[in-house]
């Protein structure tokens, strides 16, 4: 198992550094580069150079592409061109701020749609289970910026109970000194979330009814309450908690449209000012955090499967 | 286990939900007000989509020259002279300006200036002294400074002389035009406290260093490394000093900026408010989320929006158009090397020309928020500097009269009824016979409006046989890439190019075009040269005459060296009907000391 654990984290550093391979590329393939976005229509051609010499820009991609890597060990992310902070500092002020979102946003999806799920299998082909179905479907296809649009315009403009945007503030301290400022964005995050963990959850508990240790119980004259809660729901929820890490990087897209969208002043936002500024340094920190979420999450969710299914722990042995 | 799980789980959910409700608030109330001005409180200004304030020195280096980082500024760090359009024109403000209105010798190569008795935070007062730091750190550091170009300042001020504590003289290299070295030149001077920022770093003494031009580009250097923390903005000591009506008491990473009332403003303006607040946000539809909620009191409409502007007015705002002080075009690529001698004969820019219906861009496109632009000067805020032929527009939207000058030149439609050149001898010079009217305009991506403009053109323009293809990128690709470039270059591929959604260009207070179609310019990205428009626009800066201004505005109307297109506003803003002074400056400058509620 040990062998398999280290393999599996070797394959999550060439993942990342793949990752920064493409995106480094793909960035400083984009026509223009970014002195001319940067400096602005105003700019000399002698401050264009002097830009692209002072960032490295008149070296061959490669040159470059390695004076990133070096600084990466270093952690060193570069500095941002227009907040003139180090990529780092920003990544440090923001990650917290969309973590809380994000976390908090899962931990309520999985708070509502786990008690659902297990309730829809139980009511399988019932009226309520069709209307529960029909619901989470359609909270599973609405995107997410216009399921926060109608969170705007139902709790903000109609029902004036919650900002249409977040707090802003230097810390995750003063995004919670309001906390009703936060209520809108989590919705949003928890929409889908709670839609794909409740249609799991529904599923896995389904399977597990179906097995023979259910009818066996069943048979032994235990209570049907008993049967859900104390044994198929702990085996329902294997496949779900291992389900988690492969929804990172879900949950991160999500939260980019939810920081713009409500103005949060998470990595999300950093993100999107970012790329409207050609802010490559930025730009390329970000990508760097979410590509080493997702990677961490589906090494989360690998172990968590490996640690409480015994079959993938043999099968993961014998590889 | 609870009996239903569900319903705990929905109850807990809905109890939060109600509990945070009561933190959020209700919806705040705008409009109203008792029309009485009140002094205090609190007004929320939108700044425009992803705009993140990043510079607070008088002096900004290259790429920190945003319009919003020098309205911020200014209400701390009082310009030599300020102009604005509040007076109804474009014109020197005297009170929120640091100096007397200037005095030019008789033969206009001596400039004698007097401050006003103003008053730093420290309680120093405001000296010629504060003048010179600011010049010899520009001359010092003028290669990073933004607003340079050669020739200009600090170049043509050879001598500056303080006659007083509170009277200079500059003495300039030759005589200009009065009127434009002192909108365009003099207003660039900002003062700044040499008393406690003539310093080399941050706990090192305060000294002549700037006398030394050594010394001077140490404290340049300082000076730019302190800006460049914007964390410490709000707490840095140095920026804590100011002469304006404002102090700096907020600054987020974000871009949030906050502005308190200067106690010990001693100038002819004082802040009627305590707290400006100046907000960001990633996209106008986020913005306008948060302003129909009510949390903007001073903020911007989409034009897509507009169709929503009762439902606005019924919330209290006022929605009133910010017309800037710019124009709006597409440059031609001269230097092109299928297109640049088709785009040289000036029947070819007439024809074309004639073919952009303005008014149904304007008023349908635009909902009636932009205006109509034939020249190189703005003409809707101001008229004084336009002249009757810019006015008049010698090209209207006219098909029939586009056709035929192109078809008098030898051009007729082939099997695709798009215009081939069939007579190279009528057609000009360079133009070989078969060369096709087609090009491809490279746009900036994102707008409805821009998309909607460049539809309409694409119209009209098959309608004379003219093909045109569009490619719309992210404006800072069509700024890299639509740039000056010789024939032989890569890069010169480009034909036509539109960077205009919130206009192409924004003018000091003196329209001068020098930078823009003079030959060899720094923006004159197509190439247009002209040597009689290079003499008239050298007349501009030089002579006090109002006569070459509209001899230029009058010849580039006519000589097209770009395409003329609708000036989109600024903004089309909202404001709370309760909040007052607000002068919409084209020069996208804020007043917000004169800003205040009647609520």
């Amino acid at each position: 198992m040990t062998r398999y654990i280290l393999r599996r984290l070797v394959l999550a550093v060439i993942v990342v550094l793949l990752v920064t391979v493409v995106t480094f590329v793909l960035l400083h393939l984009l026509p223009g580069g970014p002195a001319r976005g940067v400096l602005g229509v105003k700019a000399t051609q002698a401050q264009i150079d002097t830009f692209n010499a002072a960032q490295g820009f008149d070296k061959a991609l490669p040159v470059q592409y390695w004076d990133y890597l070096v600084r990466l060990v270093h952690g060193d992310l570069g500095d941002s061109y227009t907040q003139n902070s180090p990529v780092t500092t920003l990544l440090g002020e923001r990650l917290p701020k969309t973590l809380l979102l994000t976390v908090v946003s899962t931990l309520l999806a999985i708070v509502v749609a786990l008690p659902v799920g297990v309730w829809q299998a139980v009511r399988r082909g019932k009226a309520s289970d069709h209307v529960t179905t029909a619901f989470t479907f359609v909270l599973y296809a609405t995107p997410v910026f216009f399921l926060s649009l109608v969170l705007i315009i139902l709790f903000a403009q109609v029902l004036p109970w919650f900002p249409a945007q977040a707090a802003q503030g230097e810390t995750v301290g003063e995004l919670l000194s309001q906390p009703g400022s936060l209520v809108l964005p989590i919705l949003a995050g928890t929409g889908a979330a709670l839609a794909v963990f409740s249609r799991y959850m529904r599923a896995s508990t389904l399977d597990n009814l179906a097995e023979d240790y259910v009818r066996t119980a069943r048979a032994k004259g235990t209570p049907e309450r008993t049967i859900v809660w104390r044994h198929v729901w702990p085996n329902s929820l294997t496949s779900v908690v291992s389900m988690l890490g492969y929804y990172v990087p879900t949950v991160f897209g999500g939260s980019l449209v939810v920081e713009s969208m409500f103005n949060y002043p998470g990595v999300g936002l950093l993100f999107w000012t970012a790329a409207r500024n050609a802010d490559f340094p930025v730009l390329l920190g970000v990508v760097l955090v979410i590509a080493i979420a997702t990677v961490a999450g589906s090494l989360l969710a690998d172990l968590l499967q490996l640690l409480i299914d015994p079959r993938v722990r043999v099968k993961g042995a014998r590889s | 286990m609870a009996r239903h799980p569900w319903r705990t789980a929905l109850g807990v959910t809905l109890a939060s939900v109600l509990a945070l409700s009561g933190c959020g608030g209700s919806q705040e109330q705008h409009g109203g007000g008792s029309g009485a001005p009140r002094t205090g409180g609190t007004a929320r200004f939108a700044l425009p989509p992803s705009a993140t304030p990043n510079w607070i020195m008088p002096i900004a280096i290259p790429g920190y020259g945003a319009s919003y980082n020098g309205a911020i500024r200014a209400t701390m760090f009082v310009p030599l002279y300020n102009y604005d359009g509040s007076s109804g024109s474009v014109a020197l403000n005297d009170p929120s300006s640091a100096a007397d209105p200037p005095r030019y010798s008789a033969d206009g190569k001596t400039v004698t200036i007097t401050l006003k008795p103003l008053t730093w935070s420290t309680g120093d007062p405001v000296t010629s002294r504060d003048v010179e730091f600011w010049l010899n750190l520009v001359r010092a550091g003028k290669d990073n400074w933004g607003k340079y170009s050669e020739g200009l300042l600090p170049d043509n001020i050879k001598a500056f002389h303080a006659v007083d504590d509170r009277t200079f003289t500059l003495t300039l290299d030759k005589a200009y035009n009065p009127d434009w070295f002192t909108a365009n030149q003099l207003s660039l001077v900002v003062p700044m406290p040499q008393r406690a920022w003539d310093r080399t770093s941050a706990d090192g003494p305060v000294g002549d260093h700037d006398r030394d031009p050594a010394g001077a580009k140490q404290v340049f250097d300082f000076l730019v490394g302190q800006a460049k923390k914007l964390g410490t903005y709000a707490t840095n000591p140095l920026w804590k000093v100011v002469n304006g009506p404002f102090t700096l008491s907020g600054f987020t990473a974000a871009g949030e900026v906050t502005l308190t009332k200067n106690p010990k403003y001693t100038g002819p303006e004082p802040a009627k408010l305590d707290t400006v607040k100046f907000l960001t946000f990633t996209s106008s539809s986020a913005e306008y989320n948060v302003l129909r909620a009510g949390g903007i009191d001073y903020g911007y409409v989409p034009t897509s929006n507009l169709g929503q502007q009762s439902k606005l007015e019924a919330e209290g705002y006022r929605v009133e158009p910010w017309n800037g002080w710019s124009i709006t075009y597409s440059p031609y690529n001269f230097n092109n090397p299928q297109l640049g001698k088709v785009f040289s004969q000036l029947y070819v820019r007439q024809a074309l020309q004639h073919a952009v219906d303005q008014n149904a861009i304007t008023s349908v496109i635009w909902r009636g928020s932009a205006r109509v632009g034939y020249g190189p000067v703005p003409q809707d805020n101001d008229t004084k500097y336009l002249s009757q032929r810019q006015k008049t527009n010698p090209y209207p939207f006219d098909l029939d009269a586009a056709r035929k000058l192109l078809a008098d030149h030898g051009w007729k439609p082939g099997s695709d009824g798009v215009l081939a050149c069939a007579e190279p001898q009528l057609c000009g010079e360079g133009i070989a016979a078969g060369t096709r009217l087609s090009f491809t305009m490279l746009t900036e991506s994102g707008s409805d409006e821009t998309d909607g403009t460049m539809q309409e053109l694409r119209s009209e323009f098959s309608r004379i046989g003219v093909e045109m293809k569009v490619n719309a990128q992210p404006l800072n690709t069509v700024l890299a890439n639509g740039t000056s470039c010789e024939p032989a270059d890569a890069s010169c591929s480009w034909q036509l190019s539109y960077f205009g959604t919130q206009g192409s260009w924004y003018f000091p207070a003196n329209p001068s075009g020098e930078q823009l179609f003079a030959t060899g310019a720094g923006t004159n990205f197509g190439s247009y040269s002209d040597k009689h428009a290079d003499e008239l626009m050298t007349a501009t800066n030089l002579s006090s005459s109002q006569q070459p201004m509209f001899d230029y505005s009058a010849y580039l109307t006519e000589q097209l060296p770009v395409l003329w297109l609708p000036n989109p506003p600024y903004q089309v803003s909202a404001i709370d009907t309760a909040l007052h002074g607000i002068s919409q400056d084209p020069l996208a400058g804020l007043q917000p000391q004169r800003w205040f509620w009647t609520r």
